[in-house]
C-alpha cells in the first residue's frame, strides 16, 4: 500500500514536468527546413531515380507468361515485316538472298547444288552462252550448298553445273535432257505458266 | 570425211560470209567458226532462228567437243528447226519454232505441233511444248506426252495449267508412280474428267496400301 502511494506521487511529478512547454531556440525551425530541402532531390533527379533505381516487381506467373508471349509475338512480326520480299523460286528449295526481281516475261529461278568438296561452282546454260565465268554460284554459310538466282525467260532451258572449272554435273534435282550432243548430259527446266 | 570436206569448202568461202557473231569470233577456233557461220547464214536465209544454232556451238566449244562433233550437232539442230518451221508455218514466232524443234527432237511428230497451235491460237505453244519435252525427259513416252499435251489444249488449259501438270507429274514420279500413268491421269484431272478428289491419296500407279514382300497388304498399327 505504501509502495502504491510512492508510485502515484512519482508519476504525478513526471507528468507535471512533461506539461511544462519546451523552449526551442529561435533557429531550430530554419535548420530543420534546410535539412529537409537538402534531402529532397529536384524534379529531374527524382525522375531519373525513378527510372534507374532497381525495385522489386511482383507479377503472377500467368501475367509473366502472357508478357513473354507478347514480346515473342512482337519479335516474330517485326522479323517477318522487315524481311525483304523474295521472288518465288520455281526450282530448288528456298530463295535465299534473291532481292532482284525478275524481268517482265521472266521468272527468277534459283539454282542449287550441294557440293561440299568444291572450291567453285558455276551454272552454264542457254541463258548465259554456256560461259562458266558468267554465273558463279555463291557458297552458303555451311554444308557445301551453292546457289545462284537467275532471271530466265519463259520456255524450256538446258543447263549444267561446272564444278571447280572442269567437272560437268547435271542437276540431280531436275530431269536430264533427252539428247546429249557432246557427251555430258544437260538438265532441263521449264519456265513459265506461273500462276499469280 | 564428209565433214572435213565441208569444213575445207567453208574455210575457202569464209571471207565472203556475212559478219559473224562476236561470240563465235571470241570462242570458236577458225575452222569451227567458219562452218558455224555458214550454217547460221543458211538458217537465216531459210527463215529459221539462228540463236539456237549459235548457242549449240557455244555449248559444244565450252564442253571442248571436237569441231566435227559441233558441226554435226548444229546440223541436226538446223534440220529440227526446219521441220518445226514447216509444221508451224512461216509466220510462227521464233520462240515457237525453237520449242517445236526441241519437241521434235524429243520425239514429237511435227503434225502435233500444228494441231496444238490450231487449238491454242493466240495463247502460244512454247509452254505446252516445253512441258512436253520436260515430260519426255522425265520418262513419259513421247506418244503419251503428245496425247496429254494436245488433250489439255483441247480442254482450254492455260500455261499455268501446263506448269501445274508438270509439277504434279514430277511429284508423282518422285513418289514412285509410273511416268506415263501419272501424266495421263493428271491430264484428266486438269480437264475435269476426273474429280479433284482423285488428286488425293497416293499418286497414280502407286498402291494405296503398302504391301509386304509377299504381296499382302501390310498391317497398320
Amino acid at each position: 500500500m505504501h509502495d502504491d502511494d510512492q508510485n502515484d506521487e512519482l508519476i504525478g511529478r513526471v507528468a507535471d514536468e512533461l506539461r511544462i512547454p519546451v523552449a526551442l531556440d529561435p533557429g531550430f525551425d530554419a535548420r530543420v527546413m534546410a535539412a529537409v530541402r537538402r534531402a529532397t532531390p529536384g524534379r529531374w533527379r527524382r525522375a531519373l531515380r525513378w527510372w534507374t533505381e532497381p525495385r522489386p516487381l511482383r507479377v503472377s506467373p500467368l501475367t509473366g507468361l502472357a508478357c513473354a508471349a507478347g514480346v515473342a509475338a512482337l519479335l516474330v512480326v517485326g522479323a517477318v515485316s522487315l524481311r525483304p520480299s523474295l521472288p518465288s523460286p520455281i526450282k530448288g528449295a528456298v530463295a535465299v538472298g534473291a532481292a532482284v526481281p525478275a524481268e517482265p516475261g521472266s521468272e527468277m529461278v534459283q539454282f542449287v547444288l550441294v557440293a561440299p568438296q568444291a572450291s567453285s561452282v558455276a551454272v552454264v546454260g542457254d541463258f548465259n552462252d554456256w560461259d562458266p565465268s558468267r554465273t558463279p554460284l555463291r557458297a552458303e554459310a555451311a554444308g557445301g550448298v551453292w546457289s545462284a538466282n537467275v532471271s530466265l525467260r519463259s520456255g524450256q532451258h538446258q543447263y549444267a553445273f561446272v564444278v571447280d572449272g572442269k567437272e560437268w554435273r547435271p542437276d540431280p534435282a531436275a530431269p536430264r535432257a533427252v539428247t546429249d550432243d557432246f557427251g555430258s548430259p544437260n538438265s532441263v527446266i521449264v519456265v513459265g505458266g506461273k500462276s499469280t | 570425211m564428209r565433214h572435213l570436206l565441208a569444213i575445207a569448202i567453208l574455210i575457202a568461202v569464209a571471207p565472203a560470209l556475212a559478219a559473224q557473231d562476236p561470240r563465235l569470233e571470241a570462242r570458236l577456233d577458225p575452222t569451227t567458226r567458219a562452218a558455224v557461220a555458214a550454217l547460221v547464214d543458211s538458217a537465216r536465209a531459210a527463215g529459221l532462228p539462228t540463236e539456237p544454232i549459235i548457242d549449240k556451238a557455244l555449248e559444244g566449244t565450252t564442253k571442248r567437243a571436237s569441231s566435227d562433233r559441233i558441226i554435226a550437232a548444229i546440223h541436226t539442230l538446223s534440220v529440227d528447226l526446219q521441220a518445226a518451221r514447216n509444221a508451224l508455218g512461216p509466220t510462227a514466232p521464233d520462240g515457237d519454232v525453237i520449242a517445236g524443234a526441241s519437241a521434235i527432237r524429243a520425239g514429237a511428230h511435227p503434225e502435233i505441233l500444228d494441231q496444238i497451235k490450231g487449238v491454242r491460237g493466240k495463247a502460244g505453244i512454247s509452254v505446252p511444248l516445253a512441258v512436253f519435252t520436260d515430260l519426255v525427259a522425265r520418262g513419259v513416252p513421247a506418244d503419251t506426252a503428245s496425247t496429254v499435251i494436245l488433250h489439255l489444249a483441247e480442254g482450254g488449259a492455260s500455261d499455268a495449267d501446263y506448269a501445274g501438270l508438270e509439277r504434279s507429274v514430277a511429284r508423282d514420279i518422285g513418289a514412285g508412280a509410273p511416268p506415263g500413268a501419272s501424266a495421263a491421269i493428271r491430264a484428266r484431272v486438269s480437264t475435269g474428267e476426273v474429280g479433284a478428289a482423285a488428286t488425293g491419296g497416293p499418286p497414280p500407279g502407286v498402291p494405296a496400301t503398302p504391301k509386304d514382300p509377299k504381296g499382302k497388304p501390310a498391317s497398320r498399327p
